[in-house]
């Protein structure tokens, strides 16, 4: 049965189904656009890294970058890459993995049909050999040897790892060059059987379709497959205190000047639907009134030298974390972090006033009604709020409903110097 | 698609409207063009940011930034492109179409009108620029141009790129350099401003649900100051012979080796090969079912990524990848062979209809990103001639693999440069 959900303010509707064995399907029909984009998502991030195997009641401690080693190899069929028959089609493939998902993409502006059918053919259909699990680890290498260089993905780990005593988001997605080597084909197909089922799993489609049609293709494709019903996930977390590991964390790398990232930990969890959307947007609003391009604070560090324009702040909501990183880089790290935590402390005793919530409020949504410019944005966004059980396009309402008070008792709650740590790069001295 | 239209303000600003309902916003870019020369392409890239610190009605970044944000979120950005031997100081003004605002109709006009204020009314102090306001943008800007190390791999493309056209203008870096910036000050900048607003050939584009007639008409109510005699831009010097090729390798303390291959193809935009030229890219590097790709990734394990791309208005080819340091003589090897696959015309049929539609796709999907449209234009304009989507997917498909092979024999390797660890591999 397919429930059409209008949004008056968006001018946009979305068509969705529930189908057999449970899985969600949402189509969003775009008028006008050529492009065509189709995103099957599971809810299998690299957090998932301890857990019961289906069919075999038995707990498994997967080694690290388990994840994003599956999303690799599932483009692998026996008579070859799934990359090929997509090219064939004129569509662009492609997939990626975060802490909580595991995404597979096409976009394409012909052949929308043949391409969803080998989208849903591939991700159902695993294929794993020794062989090629073994070519997988040179190119998986290379890709954590590359991120080895960059400073801000480097930085935002040892954040996570000074956060954090014992939750996996501490790890690095594609986990290290020593854990991947460890990763088998028994291993991948026990994650697939766990978490690549139906019911733990999303289809998202936008463009110019015919949403019903759409639709009773993934209901054909599914219903010919034989799935029988998968009870709960166990998923295992270790139990994670409130208290963060480390309050300061440094590495050195080839960098021009200092980075400097602020991580605030969170330390009430385990929300999921409308109370963690409302969360995650009070938190967003009020670190952009905190430290903003508008905020005082923000010009008073940009005229003094310490920031530049590419300082940001931003909130992570997830079900069972959730933390603040503020910075960017600086000449002096010392000096920024302690002007930072002078700013939230002289914000948290004046507090914020109805005009700048306000101000906020409307920026907020206008940013909101922009991001629909990009098909890609909506889609990619869309699966990760519905495995958290929020429906994205409640933005806007969910916006409206959020109040000053909201805004302040944040301020002071989740902006707390008990749960604050600081990660640095600094430079190495790289000149000849 | 609604006709786009294209009309000359009094002051000589060019005017393009590309009208489209597709979208719930409306995106204003505003284009200058300068020659690409040492002289003076540390001025223009600073300028913007000067310009950002604030004007007489709203005398500070805060009071800009906040003004904006009233206006839904508008954004105003300032970026540095460089195209050919040629940079283009962009300003870009992303607006909440009306429509989607209850109560709201003068989105646009305020949007223009804010960022006409920003350019022509400044803050000044003593008839120059406010010295405290050039003294920190300086020292911001000298941040971006030492900051190119920290993207190790722009970093690896763009030392190809200065040792390969080390004695041409296109060697230049489009942020200036240090030694420049250092003799800027507060009067000798806002010298530069008066001839920058002057001469500069200067493009106005606007997309979104937009009636063309009316936002012309709003257009010239707004942006009427006046302007000078427009400096003409140089061509881009493309036909460069090659000789032996360069090998550069440069030691730092990295993880993972940048190896980058600088050619030259003598073909830009404005040629007709250069459809042939764009094949050859595409089954040579441009997707995942390219050769570089499948050779260097899926059958070597060399690498993650390895893909070519085009310059299309200085009619270099370049191919980039990251590798460990022992591979490099392996990785070289592997790419040589693909270069001479091509010029043999070993590619298969399917190779060959893979990327034409792979091709077709990109352009198809460009209509759906006004930001890629007006680039499009841009591109079109800087060669002569502004093709709409199907005269560029006819211009394609007459490419036959004869073509490819033909242009094939130009693609000629000019340099190689490699950034290894320290001591080596």
């Amino acid at each position: 049965m397919t429930r059409v959900i209008e949004y008056e303010h968006l001018k946009e509707k979305i068509y969705t189904r529930r189908i057999e064995p449970g899985l969600d399907a949402f189509v969003l029909p775009k008028k006008g656009f050529n492009k065509k984009y189709a995103i099957f998502a599971t809810n299998f991030g690299s957090i998932d890294s301890h857990f019961i195997v289906e069919g075999e009641g038995k707990e498994l401690l997967v080694p690290d970058g388990v994840a994003h080693f599956l999303e690799h190899k599932l483009f692998e069929e026996e008579s070859g890459n799934v990359f090929d028959r997509f090219a064939v089609l004129g569509a662009s493939s492609n997939a990626f993995t975060n802490f909580t998902n595991t995404a597979y993409l096409f976009s394409t502006t012909d052949n929308f049909s043949e391409c969803l059918e080998i989208l849903l053919d591939f991700v159902q259909e695993p294929y794993f050999t020794t062989e090629s699990v073994e070519k997988e680890k040179g190119i998986i290498e290379q890709e954590i040897r590359m991120y080895e260089d960059n400073p801000q993905w480097r930085n935002f780990f040892n954040l996570l790892d000074a956060l954090y005593q014992y939750h996996p988001v501490k790890i690095d997605i594609a986990g290290t060059v020593e854990s991947i080597r460890q990763i088998d084909k028994d291993v991948l197909y026990k994650c697939y059987r766990t978490f690549y089922h139906p019911s733990n799993m999303t289809v998202f489609v936008v463009g110019d379709v015919d949403a019903e049609h759409v639709l009773d293709q993934v209901e054909a494709n599914l219903a010919k497959r034989n799935y029988q019903p998968l009870g709960e996930i166990k998923r295992l977390f270790p139990e994670e205190p409130e208290e963060i590991a480390r309050d300061y964390v440094e590495q050195s790398l080839v960098v021009s000047q200092p980075i400097l990232n602020l991580g605030f930990k969170e330390h009430d969890v385990g929300y999921d639907g409308k109370a963690l959307f409302k969360r995650e947007i009070v938190t967003s609003l009020m670190l952009d009134m905190v430290f903003g391009s508008s905020s005082p604070l923000y010009n008073e560090l940009y005229e003094e030298g310490l920031i530049d324009d590419e300082f940001e702040a931003g909130y992570v909501a997830e079900v069972g974390y959730g933390h603040t990183i503020v910075g960017g880089e600086t000449s002096d790290p010392e000096k920024l972090a302690g002007r930072l935590v002078e700013g939230i402390q002289r914000r948290q005793r004046e507090g914020i006033d109805a005009g700048t919530f306000e101000h906020y409020r409307r920026k907020m949504t206008g940013e909101f009604l922009k991001s629909f410019n990009s098909l890609e944005y909506i889609a990619n966004s869309f699966p990760a709020y519905h495995f958290r059980k929020i429906n994205f396009f409640d933005y806007l309402q969910v916006l409206q409903e959020v109040t000053v008070e909201d805004v302040n008792r944040r301020l002071v709650e989740h902006l707390d110097l008990k749960r604050m740590a600081r990660s640095v790069i600094v430079p190495k001295t790289w000149k000849q | 698609m609604a006709e786009m239209l294209h009309r000359r303000l009094p002051n000589g600003i060019n005017v393009f409207i590309h009208p489209t309902k597709k979208f719930k916003t409306i995106l204003v870019q505003l284009f200058f063009h300068r020659q690409l020369r040492r002289e003076d392409v540390t001025q223009s890239a600073l300028l913007p940011a000067v310009l950002q610190r604030g004007s007489a009605k709203y005398p500070s970044r805060r009071q800009l930034v906040l003004r904006l944000e009233e206006l839904y979120g508008a954004e105003l950005t300032a970026d540095i492109v460089k195209k050919g031997e040629r940079q283009l100081v962009v300003y870009t003004l992303d607006l909440v179409h009306d429509q989607y605002l209850p109560g709201e109709n003068r989105i646009l006009q305020e949007g223009l009108e804010i960022l006409h204020e920003l350019l022509t009314n400044p803050v000044l102090e003593n008839g120059v620029f406010r010295e405290e306001y050039v003294r920190q943008e300086k020292e911001q800007h000298e941040k971006v141009i030492k900051g190119l190390i920290n993207d190790k791999i722009a970093y690896a493309i763009e030392r190809c790129l200065q040792e390969m056209c080390r004695e041409e203008p296109f060697s230049v870096f489009k942020y200036g350099t240090l030694e420049q910036l250092r003799e800027i000050d507060a009067t000798s900048l806002f010298g530069f401003y008066r001839r920058f607003m002057q001469e500069s050939p200067a493009e106005l584009h606007l997309s979104g649900d937009l009636e063309p007639e009316q936002t012309f008409a709003l257009v010239q109510e707004i942006f009427r100051f006046d302007r000078g005699t427009e400096a003409s831009v140089p061509p881009t010097q493309v036909h460069i012979p090659v000789k032996d090729v360069r090998y550069v390798t440069e030691e730092l303390d990295v993880n993972q080796g940048k190896l980058v291959l600088g050619f030259r193809t003598g073909l830009t935009y404005a040629d007709a090969d250069y459809f042939a030229l764009l094949l050859y890219n595409g089954i040579l590097g441009g997707f995942p079912h390219s050769k570089l790709f499948q050779n260097v990734r899926e059958k070597a394990s060399l690498a993650y990524y390895a893909y070519s791309r085009l310059e299309k208005h200085k009619g270099l080819l370049l191919i980039s990848s990251g590798i460990e340091f022992k591979n490099y003589e392996k990785t070289l090897a592997i790419i040589r062979k693909q270069i001479a696959d091509m010029a043999a015309g070993n590619f298969s049929r399917e190779d060959f209809d893979n990327t034409y539609n792979g091709l077709r796709n990109q352009f198809l999907v460009e209509e759906d990103n006004p930001a890629a449209l007006i680039n499009r234009t841009v591109d079109g304009i800087l060669a002569g001639r502004v093709w709409t989507t199907t005269e560029l997917l006819q211009k394609m498909q007459s490419v036959t693999r004869d073509d490819v092979v033909r242009v094939a024999e130009q693609v000629k390797l000019d340099t190689v440069y490699f950034m290894t660890r320290r001591g080596g591999a």
